[in-house]
């Protein structure tokens, strides 16, 4: 809402300076988001000298005009009759935006260089003549050149730009924006006087009917004979300019000037173009049409609230008017509409239509309930005034009269609610300060009636929010709340997941956070097969852009997108996880799956490039180790690799293992990103991915950990080599040398992998550490002997291998 | 006596360390710790002094006495070394940069969400969580934000069809929580929200942290005291707080919160529009309504809730002027955080 300074002041006569009125309007609710000059183009223009006068074409009045501006000189281009040496005017230097929207711009004009323009009084929005430029020597005779025009005249004035919530549509006015002034400032307000111009006339000869009276309670029609269409006053026209709406002509001005001062849209017919003199309210049928104002045919659907003539359409209510009916400059009766209409119905037809306006933007908040008669007569008033309109009839059609409801407050719940501690007669005084009529205030209750214009106050908060505002919340203390210590918490996989962050962090990997809709493309790259869920997925109804318009079902669809983004910037060495929502579609009208994973990705070099690192690339055991200490810091018991039995189909075949929990649910895959895959995903170097479920993960983790006592007796530690074929896998005999070893090998690990010379093609070396340790005595070599000799043999022959000497 | 003593070690710790080679170390040998030295001759006194001094003396001399010889030791290993100062071993360059193993980095969106999340965990709120994909009844129906209001324009919604849609708030949240316990209730909700909007300072995904309390006797004057906590706790103890009217459906009265720009400390600045204040959250009382929907008895329980975005916290914390960065996931800018 763009409100002039001079004219609210005019209303409600506040003293305080602009800066004051912006920071008490923002700390009462109405926020001002700015505040700028009213009359730009009036800041810019300066009083100029024309020190001469040379003709360029003498039939057109055209001349070349020297003129001076404090200490420069230009020459510009003119074309009125009144130019003469010597004169004082008005001079609009080049970049000014003038009130109509164009710009004024340097050119060459018959030749000459012509640098700004000289005005008419009209053509700055002055009273006055438009056929030569404003002579101000006659006005001014002291004028001192290069003076801004605006204040030469006293015509400075500002605008605050308010962020109206939508809960306030009365101060979608000059009046509403008053009345809060009037009660933070406490000024009175100056409503502008209307006189009573339909004492004696009857009803216009008119009829009005409304079918649909739940749509629209009220319509107020008045006929006028005798306008004369023309320009508005420049007064006028520079108020609507400064409050953001195009001068038209005189009548269209006067129904946004009240519609501006009051709140209350009016729409004006052509009443000579209405069908049979009569207005009939009803809803739209089906294949109802109108051509609007914008001069588009509108196809209507059913249930469109419209207004007719005897005919046809001739307004779609609230909205928009017709174009047959419109006021125009042949125009000379006029029927003036000041309806209400009911807010959600303007609203759908809006929306439908996609005609935003400032009639629908009103009336779908909620306009007065009781302000239609008031504002008909203020714009008849301004009619007669300016138009020369004479007013023929008035029609009042008010099927559904506003009934002021009452409603209580009690003080004692509302300074409970605030924590203040204000008395009856206090809040009485803020709700009268509004004009909300207070009925009754004692210590139990305060009882209002609610005014017409204030359609969100409905129940006793709306009444504690009125006084809290208005008594001001610095106003009101800052305090701790006291309650009960200990309650009842909710669950939730926060603290869960953040140490899985936390954890991968320490790892080396660094998180991303990527868009959760993603292109339909991204999930086919990755080829999964045709009865795959993850091809379920959620579309979006009305996307930003087509690569954002379904929900991701994978999380390997955003990490593949974020390491081809990085490659393009050259980012090459990147280990990256991310932990978050992916969504799998259940039909129409019910929430999908919605199941929140983890991605861990490596690519690139495994350490940073220094002298103290082994250069070399990441591989599958640098992944699998990550994930193997997530796992152990989860505490994840007995979890297992397995070679998948249905691996993802984004892996390399033979790449992709599954982990699985101890009692054998699935927790997730990991592999190596195949080349199809990497291809369409644009990454040019292998990519080690793994995907977990979190919630498979959480409940797989166990929340027990037991001590075991610390070993008093030595342990023995035996390495072993042994040379077996390339394909026997090192889980398998990991697995024969726990199950054989028997109660004494504490631990078995891995410590070498070799291939090539001496070792044959086609064979591997593996070495072992094997770790005996009795309990409770120091274990004799011929104790372990007993023990680990058999073991080698029965490996040897179980794997068909051999020793490596 | 004991002057004497300390002059000696002072004296003959200096001459140590400016012992050029290993025969210049054995003549200080001599010098100071030799049969003719000072410091023998003291010893060799210690009969002559009265009883009591003697003990006092005796042991003094002997400290000196290890000090010196420590010192002789300390430089010969050094000279031996082969380098000119103590510090310096030959084949070792402690200059070098540390073996560094290679660093993660959490998205600055999640530390700053722990953070925010965290100041409210310390006051007794738990962490609520609840779906990205809402139903329309929870993300504005039981919010008191009817069909055709025209609050819903406050909000440009993704919608998947006329009863599902990308939540555009963490505020459903709160009613899922109401749903499911009796009050008392104070719980902080973060995660992800959607609008379709994308400019500079607006992505069509964000995050927002929304929190409720709900109990007897909860007051505006309880929300100002949380809320300047937590204003405070996040940016500076001094941070000046305002509040301001303003209209959220599903809260009434309801509040936008400005801070004291952090850029320029309330003087005016671009990044604050040259007002000073910088709008950081949303909030208010709990509006009946909502209690009504979800059959809490608002004569009885009170509360208020509050709602904030992540992602302009982390902007005017680190200085980041382009929202898009977060969801870039450029590795050069997360290893910032």
């Amino acid at each position: 809402m763009l409100v002039l300074a001079s004219w609210l002041r005019e209303i409600a006569p506040f003293e305080a300076d602009y800066a004051e009125v912006a920071e008490r309007l923002t700390l009462a609710g109405l926020e001002v988001e700015a505040m700028e000059p009213a009359y730009p183009w009036m800041d810019r223009a300066v009083v100029a000298r024309i020190s001469r006068v040379e003709p360029v074409n003498k039939e057109k009045h055209v001349t070349l005009c020297t003129v001076e501006i404090g200490s420069d000189e230009v020459g510009v281009i003119c074309g009125a009759p009144n130019v003469r040496e010597g004169m004082l005017t008005a001079y609009v230097p080049p970049g000014t935006e003038m009130p109509d929207g164009s710009e004024i711009r340097e050119a060459q004009i018959y030749g000459h260089l012509s640098t700004g323009m000289l005005c008419s009084m009209r053509e700055i929005m002055l009273e006055g003549d438009a056929s030569g430029i404003f002579d101000i020597s006659k006005a001014f005779p002291d004028a001192r050149v290069g003076h801004s025009i605006s204040s030469l005249l006293g015509m400075e004035d500002t605008v605050f730009e308010i962020g109206i919530t939508p809960n306030r549509p009365d101060c979608l006015s000059m009046t509403g924006v008053a009345r809060e002034v009037s009660a933070i400032f406490r000024v009175p307000l100056r409503l502008p006087e209307s006189r009573n111009v339909f004492s004696n006339v009857g009803d216009g000869d008119v009829s009005i009917e409304i079918q649909d009276t739940e749509l629209c309670h009220r319509y107020v029609g008045v006929t006028l004979k005798n306008v004369k269409v023309a320009s508005s006053p420049g007064w006028m026209a520079r108020r609507l300019v400064a409050s953001g709406i195009r001068p038209i002509n005189n009548v269209v001005d006067i129904t946004n000037y009240i519609l501006m001062e009051t709140g209350q849209p009016l729409h004006a017919f052509d009443l000579d173009t209405l069908k049979g003199r009569a207005i009939v309210v009803r809803v739209s049928e089906e294949g109802d049409t109108i051509v609007t104002l914008d001069g588009k045919e509108r196809k209507l659907s059913a249930g469109v609230l419209l207004i007719c003539d005897m005919k046809r359409p001739v307004a779609v209510a609230g909205v928009m008017g017709g174009l047959d009916t419109e006021v125009t400059d042949k125009t000379s009766s006029v029927l003036l509409e000041s309806a209400w209409f009911a807010p959600w119905s303007i609203r759908r037809t809006a929306k439908m239509l996609k005609l935003p306006s400032e009639a629908s933007y009103r009336f779908e908040r909620g306009v007065d309930f009781d302000g239609q008669l008031r504002a008909a007569q203020r714009a008849s008033d301004l009619l007669s005034e300016l138009a020369g309109g004479v007013i023929e009839g008035l029609k009042d059609e008010n099927p559904r009269p506003y009934v002021p409801r009452s409603v209580v407050m009690k003080p004692e719940r509302t300074n409970s609610l605030l924590g203040t501690d204000l008395d009856a007669r206090a809040m009485a005084n803020i709700l009268e300060s509004i004009d909300i009529k207070v009925k009754k205030a004692d210590r139990e209750t305060v009882e209002i009636l609610v005014p017409s214009f204030r359609p969100d106050i409905k129940e006793e908060i709306d009444l504690v929010e009125e006084i809290a505002r208005l008594h001001g919340f610095a106003n009101i203390a800052t305090a701790s709340p006291v309650g009960e210590l200990i309650v009842q918490a909710v669950a939730s996989d926060k603290a869960f997941e953040d140490n899985i962050k936390t954890g991968l962090a320490g790892q080396g990997c660094s998180e991303i956070i990527s868009y959760s809709f993603i292109s339909p493309d991204e999930i086919k790259a990755l080829g999964f097969d045709e009865d795959d869920r993850r091809n379920r997925f959620v579309r979006l109804k009305n996307p930003l852009a087509e690569d954002q318009s379904v929900m991701r079902t994978s999380l390997v669809c955003s990490m593949l997108s974020a390491i081809s983004r990085n490659h393009k910037k050259r980012n090459m060495d990147l280990a990256l996880f991310e932990a978050g929502a992916v969504f799998i579609d259940n039909g129409q009208g019910v929430l999908p799956d919605e199941e929140h994973r983890l991605c861990i990705a490596m690519t690139g070099r495994r350490f940073p490039q220094t002298w103290a690192w082994q250069d070399r690339e990441v591989d599958f055991f640098d992944l699998k180790g990550v994930v193997e200490n997530l796992l152990y810091q989860l505490n994840v018991r007995g979890s297992a690799f397995k070679a998948s039995s249905a691996p993802e189909v984004f892996y390399v075949p033979g790449t992709c293992m599954s982990v699985v929990s101890g009692n054998g649910i699935a927790l997730g895959t990991l592999g190596q990103i195949s080349a199809g895959v990497q291809s369409r995903y644009k990454i040019s170097s292998p990519v080690f991915l793994a995907d977990f479920s979190l919630s498979a993960l959480k409940n797989a983790v166990s929340g027990e950990k037991q001590f075991k006592p610390l070993a008093r007796f030595p342990a023995m530690d035996l390495d072993l080599a042994i040379i077996l074929n390339d394909s026997v896998r090192a889980e398998d005999v990991l697995h024969f040398i726990r199950e054989k070893a028997g109660g004494l090998l504490e631990d078995v690990s891995i410590f070498d992998v070799y291939r090539g010379k001496p070792v044959p093609k086609g064979r591997k070396s593996l070495a072992f550490r094997l770790i005996y340790r009795a309990e409770d005595h120091t274990l004799s070599e011929v104790e372990v002997m007993a023990v680990h000799e058999p073991l080698v043999d029965a490996l040897l022959e179980e794997f068909h291998a051999e020793m490596r000497s | 006596m004991e002057d004497q003593l300390r002059e000696i070690e002072r004296e003959a710790i200096e001459a140590v360390e400016k012992a050029a080679d290993k025969k210049a170390l054995e003549e200080l040998k001599v010098i100071f710790l030799g049969r003719k030295s000072r410091l023998t001759s003291i010893l060799k006194s210690l009969g002559t002094l009265p009883k009591e001094q003697r003990p006092l003396v005796g042991k003094l001399s002997n400290q000196v006495k290890v000090r010196i010889e420590e010192a002789l030791k300390d430089r010969l290993q050094a000279l031996e070394a082969g380098r000119q100062g103590p510090e310096l071993i030959k084949g070792f360059d402690p200059t070098l940069p540390g073996r560094r193993l290679p660093r993660g980095h959490l998205h600055p969106i999640t530390q700053v969400l722990n953070e925010v999340c965290q100041v409210f965990e310390k006051m007794g709120f738990s962490v609520a969580q609840g779906p990205e994909i809402e139903l329309d009844f929870y993300n504005f129906e039981a919010l008191n934000i009817p069909p055709d209001h025209p609050a819903r324009d406050m909000q440009d919604t993704f919608y998947v069809d006329e009863k599902v849609l990308l939540r555009t708030h963490t505020s459903p949240i709160q009613v899922r929580t109401m749903e499911k316990m009796p009050p008392p209730i104070r719980i902080i909700a973060p995660g992800k929200v959607y609008r379709c909007d994308s400019d500079v300072t607006h992505t069509p995904m964000f995050h927002q942290v929304e929190g409720l309390m709900v109990d007897r006797d909860v007051s505006f004057s309880h929300l100002k005291g949380i809320l300047t906590h937590f204003a405070q706790e996040i940016f500076h103890k001094d941070t000046a707080v305002r509040f301001r009217p303003s209209f959220f459906p599903f809260t009434e009265p309801s509040a936008e919160i400005d801070i004291q720009c952090v850029m320029c400390r309330g003087d005016g600045c671009r990044v604050c529009s040259y007002t000073g204040w910088l709008e950081v959250l949303g909030a208010g009382l709990v509006h009946p309504a909502v209690f009504r929907h979800v059959g809490i008895d608002p004569q009885i329980y009170s509360g208020f809730a509050f709602g904030l975005g992540i992602e302009r916290i982390a902007m005017l914390r680190y200085g980041i002027n382009d929202i898009r960065l977060f969801y870039d996931n450029d590795l050069r800018f997360l290893n910032q955080f």
